[in-house]
């Protein structure tokens, strides 16, 4: 027995020093915290009040203060936390981070389709940023947390501007939102001024190739795709990002064929496919390829993403200037 | 009923063959874009038309498609019926030996690597199948005999060991994930004549068999009574073991994993024809065509423009027959 009592007392020993350690670094990541988003936005103290707004999944986010310490939980999200100006408060993003630059060097809360409660919940955030789809269950968990969850799932293109000012105001930094929010509402009122007088061409959106699938009712893609002066053939599969019949596609002949860069390459791979080369839009050469981070983000890039698809869709509203 | 077991099997066949013409006269009209009779005939005489779209999508999607899952219906139909009689267990399918799994991990190779050039999924597939069917077959290997049920574990086994490394694969190759997904669910959705032309490879080996049909009959009542009636046991079975193999191996690196079809066409083939191979063979070929061209049929038609995976159907079709069948085939 006497051999047992100083193990126990070294044991004891042990746990006390690594509460200690883990109580000064607590203390240190929250000073750090503190110290890198007061230099970031100055702005921030000067918020007064609980701020609340409501999310796009619809409910509602109230927080006492703006958010000091920002987990991201998709590309998109970090790339308005950016944007906004609340970079400085990003404690952790996913592992597909890749822009702006700046994204890619936060430490990871995980990837976009499994992240993990306890690697968020280490981060100690008072904001978290979710998407819909696979994270929806996520919020939940997060929120008996105590953790203030705000759902990105925008559907329109309206709904993704809402959303950057949401998160700006979370952050303390509605002025900088707005600024981003602006830029998006003069993309959209320049491509209404180019094609907003000329006849909607049917559009083909892939998403992927294997199996085709494209963009249905209720995605801002379908949304911008009117905008930028198309008619959505996808619309008739359905909500979401339904699968598509290269049998219907060649039926109703889109006059524009359009894939996300996920899929497609080059615009040359299409006629490569079973049937596709008879298409009209194969033969008139209205097949491009969009970069994805432009059209299937909701963040601050659709606004480019919005421009290229106009001049995508009506080449002719662009080309006689 | 004089000579037992030697009713004709010419009205079973002729019946399954006019089954099987309906069946593919249906697909090719009904879709998306429906064609009468007249024009059907119009597009098969005319020939493919390069620059026309109706017959683009008739030549160059739907046809290719039709006759893909009619060659897959026959192949794996087929290929059930030597495996049931082989294992004599009546729950055993294609997909036992394993060698879809090995196709299946195959295919996943292929969609990651994303080579170009080459159907490198299909291709990968086959010699994963192929590849699987080889180590099954010496695992199974004692002293020259063939012992099934050393086959059957070690095809579980394999099974097993593929699934897991395909599930490997998907989680590093996340991009890939839906195309992995959808391949093993089956689908003859983007299929064209590639993989016509690879399932008409098949056409020798279910032809094969047929020539097997006495020998097939008597096994049916063990190893040991065969071989005392003076069949070639051994002989027999690795023709048979190699035939089933490579069939199920070519289905399933053309479409992917379609269940159901192997299993349960024998089954409704046996309640109606019954057992004799003379008849069980060839209509089970034909009925196995026309369940998989009617349920491919239903999968691109039903929720048009949106496909529903054809493994469902066949599921959904083929279920409420079997058991009305079985419940027929006890009360007689």
């Amino acid at each position: 027995m006497s051999t047992i009592r100083p193990r126990r007392r070294f044991a004891a020993g042990t746990i006390l020093v690594a509460i200690a350690l883990a109580a000064f670094a607590a203390i240190g990541l929250a000073a750090c915290g503190s110290s890198t988003s007061s230099g970031a936005s100055p702005s921030a103290s000067t918020a007064a009040g609980p701020i609340t707004v409501t999310d796009s999944a619809g409910n509602t986010v109230t927080m006492q203060q703006p958010a000091m310490r920002i987990v991201s939980l998709a590309p998109a999200n970090t790339e308005i936390a950016f944007a906004v100006g609340a970079g400085g408060k990003m404690v952790a993003g996913t592992t597909y981070d890749d822009y702006p630059a700046a994204a890619k060097s936060l430490p990871k809360a995980g990837d976009f389709s499994n992240p993990s409660v306890e690697k968020i919940a280490s981060f100690n955030p008072d904001l978290v940023l979710i998407t819909g789809g696979v994270q929806a269950p996520l919020r939940a968990k997060l929120v008996k947390l105590g953790m203030n969850v705000y759902v990105i799932d925008p559907t329109t293109y309206a709904g993704v501007m809402t959303d950057i000012a949401n998160v700006g105001k979370l952050a303390g930094t509605s002025a900088e939102a707005q600024k981003v929010v602006a830029t998006m509402k003069q993309a959209q009122a320049d491509v209404q001024a180019k094609v907003g007088s000329l006849a909607k061409r049917s559009t083909f959106i892939e998403i992927y190739s294997k199996p085709l699938m494209t963009a249905g009712t209720g995605t801002f893609i379908s949304d911008m795709v009117g905008m930028a002066g198309g008619t959505n053939l996808g619309d008739s599969a359905g909500a979401g990002f339904p699968n598509f019949s290269s049998e219907v596609l060649l039926k109703d002949d889109p006059a524009v064929y359009i894939a996300d860069s996920g899929s497609m390459s080059k615009p040359g791979e299409l006629s490569t496919r079973p049937g596709f080369s008879s298409l009209t839009a194969v033969k008139d050469g209205h097949v491009y390829v969009i970069d994805d981070n432009l059209i299937a983000r909701p963040g601050p890039r659709l606004a480019y993403g919005l421009q290229q698809l106009s001049k995508m869709i009506h080449p002719e509203a662009y080309t006689t200037q | 009923m004089t000579r037992l077991g030697r009713t004709s099997a010419w009205p079973g066949i002729a019946l399954a063959a006019a089954l099987l013409l309906v069946c593919l006269v249906l697909s090719l009209v009904l879709g998306p874009a429906s064609l009468s009779l007249g024009q059907l005939w119009h597009f098969v005489t005319s020939g493919p038309v390069p620059g026309n779209l109706e017959n683009a999508i008739f030549w160059q999607i739907r046809m290719p498609r039709v006759l893909l899952a009619c060659l897959v219906g026959a192949e794996l139909a087929v290929a059930g019926v030597i495996l049931q009689d082989l294992f004599l267990n009546p729950l055993t399918d294609p997909y036992v030996t394993g060698v879809s799994s090995g196709a299946a991990l195959g295919a996943t190779i292929g969609i990651v690597l994303h080579w170009s050039g080459l159907p490198w999924t299909t291709m990968l597939a086959l010699v994963g199948g192929l590849a699987t069917l080889g180590i099954v077959w010496m695992a199974a290997r004692r002293r020259g005999r063939i012992d099934i049920f050393v086959l059957l574990l070690a095809g579980v086994t394999i099974s097993y060991l593929a699934s897991a490394m395909v599930t490997v694969l998907m989680i590093q190759g996340n991009q890939d994930m839906r195309a992995i997904v959808y391949w093993l669910m089956g689908s003859f959705s983007g299929r064209s004549w590639g993989e016509v032309e690879i399932a008409l490879v098949a056409v020798p080996f279910m032809i094969v068999p047929l020539f097997f049909t006495r020998e097939m009959d008597i096994m049916l009542q063990g190893e040991k009574r065969a071989l005392e009636l003076g069949v070639e046991v051994e002989r027999t079975k690795r023709l048979l073991l190699v035939t089933a193999g490579v069939l199920t191996a070519i289905a399933v690196s053309v479409c992917g994993i379609i269940g159901f079809v192997g299993l349960v066409v024998p089954h409704i083939v046996r309640l109606v024809v019954g057992p004799s191979h003379r008849s069980l063979l060839p209509v089970s070929l034909l009925a196995g065509a026309a369940l998989l061209g009617i349920a491919d049929l239903l999968s691109r038609t039903v929720i048009a423009p949106n496909e529903i995976p054809v493994g469902v159907v066949t599921t959904f079709v083929g279920a409420p027959l079997f058991v009305y069948l079985l419940r027929r085939g006890r009360r007689s």
